[in-house]
């Protein structure tokens, strides 16, 4: 049963108006849903990052929770020690950590996987912009192939680092991918999360308009798109199973899917890249749905 | 209390069950490593209630401890060398965010090359941190001052971490008798944990967050002031400590001093060689040598007053360093030359890496101190190691 997004969501605003965001931020967006999907009963540990300048400047504040900021490696840590010292105190709350692809994929890669493997009582989001957009958008273990960055500007020569299938392989609870183009489906993954114990992880593409260089009025578009020409899946592991959402069941079957040039078109990073460049993306599209099929 | 023959990191671990600390990050290093293993045993027997987080790196361990700390609970970690420089960038955050936090360093040398060896240049690097910090000199007062640190971190008037150093080995392997207080001694002591602020969905607060350069600039003075008030703190609680619970080190000083009273020289010195140096000091004054000693027990923060009243009008001040700052001597004596007026002072590097300074050579350095030597630095070698050639590319043509 699907309900409407007016019926799934938790009154609780976890965004005051007035945050510091640029025009058209992606996480923005995705924090106000952690509150629509959490609830109250939330501490967020910020990793640095662009939510941490998003915040605001102290003493004002535009996140309604507790926030606790650190460095770049210490976020899972730092809510293992929360979460455990809560379930001391017999309290129930959600410990979450919030981080973008650099945080997760590369310099906090250490602590997350830790965390993960200790099976830890918390819920970690990953909020991908694909790059490092608050140091001005560099190169990021989660930046695809072809993009241009500031440290790439021949654009990039590897894939992306999938980190949702790194972290199936860590054996834990929950994983789950979201787009802040399709918020319902987002919200209701973090309802799930919330349901269940242990270490849970969710990856939000972000498409952040600086980096990705569109036009900052097309962020829930852009993120669509990148759904619909199957580049980026929605799923839900649970259980031992992958789930795939429907707004991309289409993906599939290769037959049915959007082409991917639908996506790379509309944006300026990938204005470089070149036609065998695309094939190898097909084909990263490719065998990244031969295996959640595998999984399913 | 009981008496019973422990290490110094089996002391530590005993400071830590006392305390009633509800949460410890865990990540093994040399000379650490058996505080960390104690407590778990401890745990698995079911003698501690603390939760246990097995990390997978020392900076994590610090973030973890950071964490339950924020969150309302007693919180320790302990670490060495590597580690401590792994840990750096969460030690310098939990003093910022001026959380209480305990920690103990069982000193060692700093790679490379690698060393695995007592030196306090790990500990002495982090005297900028905003951390308060004690260095035992046995392990009975490895014990004492863990305890204390948990009592001084959580008083209002101060809310900023502190870290025990204690010399690698030399203290943390030693077995010797250590008296143990008892739980209610120490309950008695030891107030249950509060805090200012903590971070809880009751009451939403925001800790770390962007601060402009004038807040920013008044908190870290803030930290300054606190860490320079809370000498009379410290003594208090020293104080409170020898009447609460064991009068057998005397506590109501933050440095300690030996036949300093009416000596003409005096030596300064951190640590566990402190005990050396004392038998030293007994043969010179045999010899008709007016010869004392003071030991540095707080690093931070650096008792101006005891330091001036101690040392100024000596005729002269050897220190003793353990540790380095290249190229400028050792801290200790930049520490005490920047103190005290009008007293001559010169500096020993010695006992680096695990280098033994024994006795002996304590009684040749401090007569030869006494006969008086000019030089502002002198890095000294016992007679064998002096021997040694190591070849260094400056030597190579």
């Amino acid at each position: 049963m699907t309900l409407g997004l007016r019926e799934i969501l938790n009154k609780h605003n976890s965004l005051i108006s007035g945050t510091a965001a640029c025009p058209g931020c992606p996480e923005n967006m995705a924090m106000r849903m952690l509150g629509m999907g959490l609830g109250k009963d939330t501490v967020v540990v910020v990793v640095a990052g662009c939510s941490s300048i998003i915040q605001g400047n102290a003493p004002y504040n535009s996140y309604n929770l507790p926030v606790v900021n650190i460095a770049f490696a210490a976020g899972p840590a730092a809510a293992s020690g929360l979460a455990r010292a809560y379930k001391q105190k017999g309290k129930d709350v959600n410990v979450v950590v919030w981080a973008g692809d650099g945080g997760t994929a590369d310099i906090g890669f250490a602590s997350l996987s830790g965390a993960a493997e200790r099976n830890e009582d918390i819920i970690y989001v990953c909020v991908d912009n694909e790059a490092y957009m608050n140091s001005g958008g560099q190169r990021s273990g989660s930046t695809p192939l072809g993009a241009i960055t500031s440290t790439t500007p021949e654009g990039k020569k590897e894939n992306k680092k999938n980190l949702p299938f790194l972290m199936v392989s860590h054996n834990v609870p929950y994983v789950a991918t979201a787009s802040v183009g399709y918020p319902h489906d987002y919200i209701q993954k973090l309802k799930r999360a919330k349901e269940i114990d242990g270490f849970r992880y969710i990856h939000v593409l972000t498409p952040d308009p600086y980096g990705w260089l569109f036009d900052p009025s097309r962020t829930a578009e852009i993120a669509k798109l990148a759904v619909q020409t199957c580049y980026w899946p929605l799923f839900e592991y649970y259980n031992g199973k992958i789930t795939v959402s429907q707004e991309c069941l289409h993906c599939l079957d290769k037959r049915t899917r959007r082409p991917i040039k639908d996506f790379l078109s509309v944006q300026g990073r990938f204005k470089r890249v070149k036609e065998d460049d695309i094939a190898k993306l097909e084909k990263y599209i490719d065998d990244m749905w031969e295996k959640i099929k595998e999984l399913m | 209390m009981i008496r019973k023959i422990i290490s110094g990191n089996e002391a530590v671990a005993t400071a830590v069950k006392l305390a009633r600390v509800g949460l410890t990050g865990i990540y093994p290093i040399t000379p650490q490593t058996s505080i960390i293993e104690k407590l778990a045993e401890m745990k698995a027997q079911g003698e501690i209630q603390t939760e246990i987080v097995r990390v997978e790196s020392e900076h994590s361990a610090m973030a973890a401890t950071y964490g339950a700390a924020l969150a309302g609970i007693r919180a320790f970690t302990a670490t060495a060398s590597q580690g401590l420089l792994y840990m750096h960038e969460m030690v310098w955050w939990v003093a910022g965010s001026r959380v209480p936090v305990v920690m103990v360093v069982g000193t060692r040398a700093v790679g490379a090359p690698w060393n695995i060896w007592n030196e306090h240049t790990d500990f002495t690097s982090e005297r900028d941190s905003g951390w308060i910090m004690a260095f035992a000199s046995n392990p009975q007062e490895a014990l004492d001052l863990t305890i204390q640190a948990f009592r001084i971190s959580e008083d209002e008037r101060v809310f900023l971490p502190v870290m025990v150093g204690m010399d690698g080995f030399i203290l943390s392997h030693t077995k010797t008798n250590v008296l143990i207080p008892d739980q209610e001694q120490i309950d008695d002591y030891l107030p249950p944990r509060r805090q200012p602020y903590v971070i809880d969905p009751e009451d939403p607060v925001e800790i770390g967050n962007m601060f402009p350069p004038e807040g920013y600039m008044k908190l870290r003075e803030s930290i300054h002031l606190a860490l320079k008030n809370s000498e009379d703190i410290i003594r208090q609680h020293g104080r409170e400590y020898n009447k609460k619970v064991s009068p057998m080190i005397d506590y109501s000083t933050l440095n300690s001093s030996y036949r300093l009273e009416d000596a003409d020289y005096a030596v300064v010195l951190m640590g566990a060689w402190a005990g050396d140096a004392m038998e030293a000091i007994d043969v010179l004054r045999e010899k008709g040598i007016k010869i004392g000693m003071l030991r540095v027990r707080y690093l931070r923060p650096w008792s101006e007053k005891e330091i001036r009243e101690n040392l100024e009008g000596k005729k002269g001040v050897l220190v003793l360093d353990r540790s380095t700052s290249f190229g400028r001597g050792g801290p200790l004596y930049i520490e005490v030359k920047s103190t005290i007026r009008d007293t001559e002072v010169k500096d020993i590097v010695t006992g680096l890496g695990g280098v033994t300074v024994g006795k002996s050579d304590m009684i040749y350095l401090f007569s030869k101190f006494v006969e008086g030597i000019k030089e502002d630095v002198t890095w000294y070698y016992p007679k064998e190691v002096g021997k040694l050639d190591v070849r260094t590319p400056r030597d190579i043509e």
